[in-house]
């Protein structure tokens, strides 16, 4: 099957994407759907209610991207990415641009550490955060507020002493 | 009343984080099948981080006329990804029909460290190029990269429970 064209694709983001959050905010509201929250419970209780929800996410997403890729080739370039020339140590874009892989690993690495130390100590991941603001939790509130702060500086400034920083150290 | 008892059969269902986690991979990869001509980047039908960033940063681009980066999806329209408002609104609806909205209130230190956590969890994640979720996603998609975040969240959370711990034990 061909993919839409892109004028076509281009009025449907908006429309696609909110009732796509729509979806997502009630089945996080029902389930309590957390995967930093599944992280910690298994590691705190060896519980497994939640982490089957993140397990199932990635398992889920390769099975779906796989049967659409079958269907719609051509929204789903380069799929499976590892497996593609030149692609074993290649990241999927939409970190800081322009890095090396070794810098990009060290983004991943320092990043992913602190997000999962805030997310466990401020009780969720930043679906969960969302999900409990609308459930009338003003802390989570400001920590969605602080979300939105924290977007903007990273874009205007961090995002580019990141870049500057790996090219002066020349990694 | 038969409508009501069917819900339910539903919900129960639907309260299972493996339900939600099966969708949403079914989702994001149904989003990309339609969205992906307007723009890229592949593995990014939801992410809580990039999403928030793209709202913000074409919002404020709009209002001020500066050029920060967003995702190419959300530059091409003439509205960016709109998924976190959707799921804001899905919760509230879900909570309100549930009865499960209270409003529970904290006092202004633990708003400030909310909106703290809130800022350097969005900081670290967009380092990463991905919140929990996208990097789910990203790994379904075949991102050898993206294990390397994971790896770094699983670290940190259990490196916040240590920490969690050491502070009931002070108290």
């Amino acid at each position: 099957m061909e993919a839409l064209s892109k004028d076509v694709a281009i009025i449907l983001v908006p429309i696609v994407t909110i009732i796509l959050g729509i979806i997502i905010g009630w089945l996080g509201q029902r389930s309590g759907f957390c995967s930093i929250g599944g992280i910690r419970d298994f590691i705190l209780f060896r519980q497994t209610r939640l982490l089957k929800g993140y397990i199932g996410l990635i398992i889920s997403a390769f099975v779906f991207y796989f049967i659409f890729s079958w269907i719609v080739p051509t929204a789903f370039p380069k799929f499976i990415w590892f497996l593609q020339e030149g692609q074993l140590f290649t990241a999927i874009p939409g970190g800081p641009g322009g890095l090396s892989i070794a810098a990009t690993i060290i983004c991943m690495l320092v990043g992913g550490v602190f997000v999962g130390i805030i997310g466990t100590l401020l009780g969720g991941c930043p679906l969960r955060q969302l999900v409990m603001t609308s459930e009338g939790n003003l802390k989570s509130g400001w920590f969605v507020i602080g979300m939105f702060a924290g977007a903007l500086i990273f874009s205007a400034f961090i995002l580019g002493w990141v870049v500057n920083f790996f090219t002066l150290i020349g990694i | 009343m038969v409508a009501k008892s069917e819900k339910k059969g539903i919900d129960a269902i639907l309260r299972k984080p493996l339900t939600a986690g099966i969708i949403i991979g079914f989702l994001a990869a149904l989003v990309q099948a339609l969205l992906f001509p307007a723009g890229g980047p592949v593995a990014y039908g939801f992410c809580v981080a990039c999403h928030t960033r793209d709202l913000i940063v074409v919002a404020f681009n709009d209002a001020f006329g500066t050029s920060l980066f967003a995702a190419p999806i959300s530059l091409a329209g003439a509205l960016p990804v709109l998924t976190i408002i959707g799921v804001l609104v899905g919760a509230v609806i879900a909570s309100l029909i549930y009865r499960e909205f209270r409003l529970k209130k904290g006092n202004v230190k633990s708003y400030v460290k909310y909106a703290l956590g809130g800022f350097f969890f969005m900081v670290c994640a967009l380092l990463m190029g991905a919140c929990p979720y996208r990097i789910a996603l990203r790994i379904g998609y075949g991102d050898l990269i993206a294990v390397f975040g994971l790896i770094a969240i699983i670290v940190g959370v259990f490196i916040g429970v240590k920490i969690a711990l050491k502070k009931m034990e002070a108290e």
